[in-house]
């Protein structure tokens, strides 16, 4: 028998990147929040520098949600469905922000107006005919405030490049101008990333040192990073990475009206006769639980927010709630990070310590920041180079045709090399298209009995183009700096990924979009939805800055509107 | 099917494929003292064996032969192009075969005759010979091409066939072949 | 345990038998005598520890090939040393329980595959012979060799190998990696909690801290 709580004003489902910061105005402004988790509190005595455990095996999660409802993939209708055997999205307080990188972006202003900019600059043939793309329902500048207070408020290390129109070479000159500089300077260089940023000087590129959500100094009362590494699916042993389980959430609670609940595994949302959201029920321990909410706000990763709504079947609703417009689960695009470049340099690097987050970028290759004139794509690619490498990492390194994998060359090789390749982050521009899509798969089931969500899709040629392009950039630069060796990737296939987007996306149109301008459902006027499910373009940049600024956007709205909302 | 045979259908072939070229390369005879011409390869050449390279004997390269290379290929997969189970070049023009058993430790020097010999990266991404080991079902035919080049290219170690043909390109002068069988037969049901 | 000297015996025999120059080229690596190396005389003396999954034949066939896969040279020791083999045993005890039986499969298909193939067990083979066919498992020329395999002989050599990795290189709190001889490999520093500016720069050269990540106590153990 599901038992009844009490009610809460508003109900977070799921305390990660979007939802942990979404909890902190409402509860400031006098609102009494519930947020139902699915994992547990973890701490910095669980964040040991320990590749087996971190990278290898399935990281200390109490809880592996993520893990037991993997979303199956193929590549079209037609093709046959594959299985990852896990998934390293996070559950816990604080959700992936507790073992992600860090690296803390705002979107180029090119990406919110991707149709009309393309459709301006170069025409609308431009723009790959299957693409659903559309622009933003509003520009970069709407959502600066909220880039700015999600940095102030979490701690965020960088430079500016772009201070109310004023531009500085030491910052990012591609970015969107900004009302003040960053609370905190960057992460400081290593020699190889300060060799790199010369190399790219010398090619008349405009390096800099990347935005983190990590602290550079001591930052509201956290200690600064230590650079020691195990940064990458690792959490930190010192509280300096600012995920939301140690800004955010802490202040939420102690307002006294953020009731955090932990291994709460939410299963549907409830609807009322009216078509409203009534709460929610999750399962703690096999015990089912309804949480009654005036307002619900879905923050569970893109995948989880999908196959929730396409779960939640109701009378008023039964294609899945908030789904009478068939739109949920299309527009659906995970980041192409693939088609990576590594270089073998004949000097050693010396990058054993320090973190993703810690390097130098590049984004004259990125977005519309050059002319596509006489090129066959649109948008671009960052190029992110850092120092991070962890022992069974850097033994499996590629060979570069040198050696083969194992024996008696390859230990030679080894002693030799292991300190002396580097491999490019390559985040590139990706598009909806018609046939990329989610929906739940008709055959694999989670533990609990319900479908996992399966993924539809495929890179199609701009993302093909802009790889091959910004590859070419990227061993030009390597290059440049001394490098003797590369390798290239393949752009692989669009299973699963940590860079998820759309699904609910956001806009105007409620024919084509599942959430309004403020992020609440076209069609549930008390659901909002959180995270990248409701972003339509994805940049060449990290996705989980926006959506934080997106998260606070969307509670801030709550709270001014919370009449026309909640009754 | 025999050799004189398999030397008509080859030089045919080749006659077609090169009607492009200036001069027909002439055709090189290639024998083995232990494979037989569309015979079963024996066991230690395969990988269901020791998995040694087998001797191979070429003669008939003409005067201005400089290197050889040699590529052993499988057109009987299941797959689009042949697949290559090895790739020497550099193999010097005095030479008039490899001997059994070619190093697979790159460290250890190519027998003197052969040397300043080199290899190239097979279908089993390594740049050593690698035998026979066909899914079972039907019997495999294996090709021991040998070219004769009359130039010294500068050739680095590892290329695939293809980017090898794609060197020598103009430069072949002479070639042959010498064709044999294998077969697995289906392991027995448990 | 089968020792290096057995093994270069053995090598030195089935050489002589098959009068075949490359195989007795192969086993003694030019200009080196590993018999008398320091660290194969370590690799003799060091009793195994109690196994707590697999089976001593298992184990000593396990260290034959881990002894190919990150040989033992002069340049340092390897993969026997490091406790690859012991790393290995306990995951099969513990997290990696789920691939108890590829291992039993899996080894018995290899020792198959040495008689069927070079006619005798594999740590009788001539460490050239040994190689050829362990490149044979990697590249999957062994999957339908009659011997029986599960699947693909690359699978299990694919698993075995990121096994092996992850006890010659992982933190030595799981039983890989015995003396650091992984790290001191890779010239790796060492787990550090904290780093300077210096440490950094190219060129330093870092102490190496040789320690595990739970030797510090700041840690809950994995
Ligand atoms: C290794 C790694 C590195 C990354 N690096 C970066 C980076 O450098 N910069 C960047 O911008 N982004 C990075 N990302 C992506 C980033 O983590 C995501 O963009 C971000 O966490 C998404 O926020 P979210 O709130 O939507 O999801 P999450 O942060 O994953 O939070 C979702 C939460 O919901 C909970 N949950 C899920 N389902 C339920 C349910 N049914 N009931 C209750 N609770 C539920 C989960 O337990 C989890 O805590 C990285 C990701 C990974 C994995």
């Amino acid at each position: 028998m599901a038992q009844t709580l009490k009610g809460a004003d508003v109900v977070i489902i799921g305390l990660g990147a979007a939802g942990g910061i979404a909890c902190l105005p409402l509860a400031e402004a006098g609102l009494e929040v519930v947020g139902l988790e699915a994992g547990t509190w973890l701490t910095r005595r669980d964040f040991a520098p320990d590749e087996i455990r971190n990278n290898v095996r399935d990281w200390p999660q109490a809880v592996q949600k993520a893990n037991h409802e993997v979303p199956t993939h193929r590549a079209n209708a037609s093709a046959p469905t594959t299985r990852a055997a896990s998934h390293p999205m996070m559950n816990g307080v604080g959700g992936t922000t507790l073992h992600y990188w860090a690296q803390s972006w705002r979107l180029n202003p090119w990406d919110f107006k991707v149709v009309s900019e393309t459709t301006r600059r170069y025409g609308r043939a431009r723009i790959p005919a299957e693409s659903t793309v559309e622009d933003w329902p509003f520009g970069y500048e709407e959502l600066e405030p909220y880039y700015d207070k999600v940095e102030w408020e979490t701690g965020v290390s960088g430079k500016a490049g772009n201070l109310k129109g004023e531009l500085d070479l030491r910052g990012n000159v591609f970015e969107g101008p900004r009302q003040r500089e960053y609370p905190m300077p960057p992460l400081r260089g290593t020699g190889f990333t300060d060799l790199m940023a010369a190399a790219a000087r010398g090619l008349g590129w405009r390096p800099f040192p990347g935005p983190a959500q990590i602290n550079s100094r001591t930052f509201q009362d956290r200690s600064p990073c230590m650079y020691h590494g195990y940064c990458n699916r690792g959490g930190c042993h010192v509280d300096a990475k600012n995920g939301t389980n140690v800004t955010t959430i802490p202040r939420a609670q102690k307002t006294g009206r953020f009731r955090v609940v932990t291994r709460a595994h939410v299963t549907t949302i409830d609807v009322d006769a009216r078509g409203r959201v009534s709460g929610v029920r999750y399962v703690t321990d096999g015990q089912e639980f309804v949480q009654p909410a005036r307002v619900v706000l879905l923050g569970a990763y893109v995948y989880e927010n999908v196959r929730l709504l396409l779960l939640s079947k109701s009378k008023a609703f039964p294609d899945g709630l908030s789904n009478n417009h068939g739109q949920v689960g299309r527009h659906y695009l995970s980041h192409a990070t693939g088609a990576s470049v590594t270089a073998l340099f004949p000097f050693d690097l010396n990058t054993w310590y320090g973190l993703p987050a810690q390097g130098v970028a590049v984004d004259d290759w990125a977005d519309d920041n050059f002319d596509h004139a006489g090129l066959d794509f649109i948008g671009g690619g960052n190029l992110w180079i850092y120092s991070d490498r962890r022992p069974i990492q850097a033994a499996n390194m590629n060979t570069f045709g040198r050696a083969p994998g194992w024996g008696a060359q390859w230990k030679a090789f080894i002693r030799q090399s292991a300190d002396r390749a580097n491999t490019a982050y390559l985040q590139k521009t990706t598009l909806p298209y018609e046939a990329n899509y989610l929906d739940l798969d008709p055959e694999v089931r989670d533990p609990l009995g319900f479908p996992v969500l399966r993924i539809t899709a495929d890179y199609r040629d701009n993302e093909r183009r802009i790889a091959a392009f910004i590859q070419d950039k990227m061993e030009a630069w390597y290059r440049a700096a001394g490098a003797i060796d590369i390798v290239r990737g393949p752009l692989g296939t669009m299973g699963p990924n940590t860079h998820a987007y759309g699904g609910t996306r956001m806009g105007d149109n409620p024919e084509t979009n599942v959430v309004d301008r403020w992020g609440f459902s076209h069609e549930v006027p008390n659901l909002g939805i959180l995270g990248g499910s409701v972003m339509g373009t994805s940049g060449a940049h990290n996705p989980t800055l926006t959506l934080q600024a997106l998260a606070w956007r969307t509670a801030d709205h709550l709270v001014r509107s919370w009449k026309s909302i909640a009754e | 099917m025999n050799r004189r045979h398999l030397l008509l259908v080859v030089v045919g072939t080749l006659a077609v494929v090169l009607a492009g070229e200036a001069r027909a390369p002439q055709s090189l005879i290639v024998t083995s003292p232990a494979i037989k011409a569309g015979e079963t390869i024996p066991r230690d050449y395969t990988a269901d064996g020791r998995n040694i390279s087998p001797p191979l004997q070429w003669s008939g390269a003409p005067a201005s032969t400089r290197e050889f290379a040699v590529i052993c290929d499988d057109p009987d997969v299941p797959m689009p192009q042949p697949f290559v189970h090895w790739v020497i070049y550099k193999i010097p023009g005095t030479a008039t075969g490899l001997p059994e058993n070619i190093p697979i430790d790159p460290a250890t020097p190519m027998p003197a005759e052969i040397a300043g010999a080199v290899q190239g990266t097979s279908g089993f991404r390594r740049p050593i010979y690698r035998g026979p080991a066909p899914p079972p079902g039907k019997p495999h035919h294996y090709h021991f091409r040998v070219y004769a080049i009359d130039a010294v290219l500068d050739l680095k170690p590892g290329l695939t066939k293809r980017e090898l043909l794609e060197a020598i390109q103009g430069h072949i002068v002479g070639e042959g072949e010498l064709v044999a069988i294998y077969e697995r037969k289906p392991a027995p049901q448990p | 345990m089968i020792s290096r000297r057995d093994l270069l015996k053995v090598a030195g025999a089935a050489a002589a038998g098959a009068a075949t120059a490359g195989a007795e080229r192969a086993a003694l690596p030019a200009g080196a005598a590993p018999a008398a190396h320091p660290e194969s005389l370590h690799e003799q003396s060091s009793p195994r520890r109690p196994l707590e999954a697999l089976t001593a034949d298992e184990a000593d066939l396990l260290t034959a090939i881990v002894a190919r896969l990150i040989p033992s040279d002069p340049s340092g020791p390897g993969a026997v040393e490091a406790g690859a083999v012991t790393y290995i045993d306990r995951s099969l005890a513990g997290p990696l329980s789920s691939s108890r039986e590829a291992y039993r499969r899996g080894l018995a298909a290899l020792e198959r595959y040495a008689t069927l193939s070079r006619g005798q067990p594999f740590r009788e083979l001539s460490p050239t012979d040994q190689d050829s066919l362990l490149i044979d498992v990697e590249t999957g020329g062994a999957t339908a060799s009659g011997a029986g395999f599960d699947g693909s002989s690359a699978a299990f050599f694919a698993m075995l190998k990121a096994h092996t990795w992850q006890g010659t290189f992982g933190d030595p709190y799981y039983g890989g990696n015995q003396g650091f001889v992984g790290w001191a490999m890779l010239g790796y520093p060492g787990v550090r909690t904290a780093v300077t500016p210096d440490d950094q720069r190219l060129g330093a050269r870092p102490v190496p801290l040789r320690r595990s990540a739970y030797d510090t106590d700041l840690f809950n153990k994995a």
